[in-house]
């Protein structure tokens, strides 16, 4: 029977030219994904051989003076980039994997960013996890819609309830037979993408691969929900798309306008303000009162005393850095605050809704997500102070240049490796196909049970 | 066999078949006869159990086609007046396809056989049903109700679309089937098949069984007479 049902599918032309289709937009998100993950090798060696070349040019020009030397340099931080982020690129196309930062006041060196055209950013990303989101559950409708009513349509539905022992297991069959060819490409795809990108098969991957799997699942049962409600195929088709709008591109963008006004971001605009204001203000400031400000924090530095009231002084200029980020901290940290709640609120709204929960959950297995970035910014935090503080006493102390160990300034890498949550994952999506495949049972049973 | 007693049916308030009462024994053929609306596809309807009676009592088999529909429907052989089948399937692969649902699996050469019987040449069996003629749907629905070797035949214009020659093979073929045992009830409006074929012959006017005849008591002529008769009336 299923070797019919194959058969009779793969010949129409819904099957051949959707799965051709899928395949083709499947392997060119994967190319997509390849150039995403070459670009940023790329940059990565990049940075690594430029920052090396800077610290020598800036080092024989400057060696006498440290300070400004100091001024100068910048230290480059990479955010390793996972080959499954060729899969779901997420927020890598607007935050950036490197920065580059010298030890002055940091906030307004967070958002130098690389320079990306705005019309590619307007397109967004084809990758994978694109597909899977949008693509596939717009086939599942076209393979599934008229999975009875095509019968009943076509006049082969009598013929069918008189020969087949049960018609629910006849749909089912028919429905498994979509589910196989369409989880088949799916399976394709990732085979391919795990050759092209080198994709090591890890828990990370499987995950990926379970959570596309019970999206399409998901999908599948929501269809055979509608099936059920035993409707002719126009019926069918617009209540499936008009689901698809509202899942895929309704709500979402709906929680993303709620949760913008929810938590508004005026901080983001206050700390650099705040931090500008914070620094130039101490230009007409007393140097002693700036200095006993970075002291109280810096205990260990205050044997270097206070710098004469007129005239120019590193220590005192590096202060006076120092005070622009702390004075803005506060404002940045609520901003930090902020867009993690906005992150939260959309994951609490996410597990009702499969797209954003799939999306968010490809994002964190990709470590492409916003919070990936927000770990990253607090990396970068770390990296400053720990490199400030390191250069800080060769400053005050005015030490040469050329004493330095430069060779320990490679860029600094940043990776997050988190335990992969199955069960906050994969609960969701589990719960919905079960509720939406109950339902279509329920509703089989009953009509079978009136005729 | 099949047995219909004081059935009743009726479409938004305008009645389809009316205090029907009608049996067909074993190894019977009773032919119904009727103009266009006479109730005739909705008898074989309930007897199917696509629809439920609005009253009355249908039994196939002994059994109560409403509460037993799912069951009965195994041993029930269907041929509608018009055979959908699969069109991107063959005749030969639509033959097997609803054997199988059926739970039936037959070799390639007895399948072939059921479409030789029933008046598919070869050369066609192979061919995509897309390409068919209704006719040549015809004879591949006759097989799939022949090879589902049914103890109760129910035909609506089995013979819609079918040459001269098919038709005969048809009538040749139903009487083997009620030779062997099986009980049929076929409607038409043929009556000069209906003749050739059938024990016993009803005539439904509005709904109603307004006559019932045994084919030996009366030739094609005194029938179709008849026929039109009780029609015009």
């Amino acid at each position: 029977m299923y070797k019919y049902m194959f058969k009779q599918f793969l010949r129409t032309n819904t099957c051949k030219l959707g799965l051709f289709l899928v395949l083709i937009l499947g392997v060119i998100s994967i190319s997509i994904g390849k150039q995403f993950l070459k670009g940023q090798e790329r940059i990565g060696s990049h940075v690594t051989e430029k920052q090396l070349e800077h610290i020598q040019r800036n080092v024989e020009l400057h060696s006498e003076d440290i300070g400004l030397l100091l001024y100068y340099l910048k230290f480059a931080v990479i955010s390793e980039v996972s080959p499954l982020a060729a899969l779901s690129i997420g927020q890598k196309d607007v935050n950036p994997s490197v920065q580059s930062v010298s030890i002055l006041t940091l906030e307004g060196q967070k958002y130098d960013s690389d320079l990306v055209n705005p019309t590619k950013l307007l397109f967004g990303n084809l990758d994978l996890s694109f597909i899977l989101l949008y693509v596939f559950p717009l086939l599942i409708i076209a393979f599934t819609f008229s999975l009875k009513s095509e019968e009943e349509e076509t006049g082969t539905w009598r013929l069918v309830r008189i020969m087949s022992k049960s018609r629910l297991q006849f749909l089912l069959a028919k429905l498994s037979v979509r589910v196989i060819l369409l989880l088949l490409a799916m399976c394709i795809l990732f085979v391919l993408a795990g050759l092209i990108l080198s994709i090591p098969f890890g828990m990370a991957f499987l995950a990926f691969f379970v959570t596309g799997l019970l999206y399409i699942l998901f999908w599948f049962s929501l269809s055979f929900w509608i099936i059920s409600l035993k409707r002719n195929s126009s019926f069918n088709a617009l209540a499936l798309l008009s689901i698809w709008l509202t899942l895929v591109v309704l709500l979402p963008a709906t929680i993303n306008n709620f949760v913008v006004t929810k938590y508004p971001v005026p901080e983001a605009f206050t700390t650099n303000i705040k931090q500008r204001d914070g620094y130039h203000q101490k230009w007409d400031t007393n140097k002693r009162e700036t200095m006993e400000k970075f002291y109280a924090r810096y205990p260990q530095f205050e044997s270097y005393g206070y710098p004469p009231e007129e005239g120019f002084n590193w220590l005192w200029y590096y202060a006076m850095q120092y005070l622009g980020d702390e004075e803005s901290s506060k404002e940045s940290e609520m901003m930090r605050t902020k867009i993690l709640q906005r992150e939260q609120m959309s994951r609490k709204w996410g597990q009702f809704i499969p797209s954003i929960h799939t999306q968010l959950a490809f994002n964190d297995l990709a470590n492409t997500s916003l919070s990936n970035h927000m770990y990253y910014l607090q990396y970068l935090n770390d990296f400053h102070e720990q490199t400030r503080l390191y250069f800080y006493p060769k400053i005050f102390s005015n030490v040469n240049g050329k004493e330095v160990d430069w060779s320990q300034f490679t860029p600094g890498y940043f990776s997050l490796s988190s335990k992969v949550n199955f069960r906050q994952i994969f609960l969701p999506l589990i719960i919905l196909i079960l509720i939406f495949f109950g339902l279509s049972l329920l509703n089989m049973r009953r009509e079978s049970r009136v005729y | 066999m099949i047995n219909i007693q004081q059935a009743h049916k009726a479409f938004k308030g305008k009645p389809a078949v009316q205090n029907l009462t009608l049996q067909v024994e074993q190894g019977e053929i009773l032919g119904l006869l009727g103009a266009n609306g006479a109730g005739k596809s909705t008898t074989i309807n309930m007897l199917l159990g696509f629809l439920k009676p609005d009253s009355g009592t249908i039994s196939v088999l002994e059994k109560d086609i409403n509460q037993s529909s799912k069951e009965l429907r195994k041993h029930i052989g269907y041929i509608p007046e018009n055979v959908n089948l699969y069109p991107y399937l063959s005749g030969l692969e639509n033959l097997d396809y609803f054997c199988r649902l059926s739970g039936l699996k037959y070799t390639k050469s007895e399948l072939q056989e059921f479409l030789n019987i029933c008046g598919l040449p070869s050369e066609d069996h192979q061919q995509k049903v897309a390409e068919y003629s209704k006719g040549m749907r015809q004879k591949v629905g006759i097989a799939i109700a022949y090879a589902k070797k049914a103890k109760v035949y129910l035909l609506d214009e089995p013979a819609s679309g079918l040459d001269p020659r098919a038709s005969n093979e048809l009538s040749v073929l139903l009487k083997k089937l009620a030779s062997e045992g099986a009980t049929i009830l076929m409607a038409s409006h043929d009556i000069f098949r209906v003749r050739e074929v059938c024990h016993r012959i009803g005539i439904l006017r509005k709904g109603e069984l307004v006559k019932e005849l045994r084919s030996e008591e009366v030739s094609a002529n005194e029938l179709e007479k008849i026929y039109l008769e009780y029609i015009q009336n």
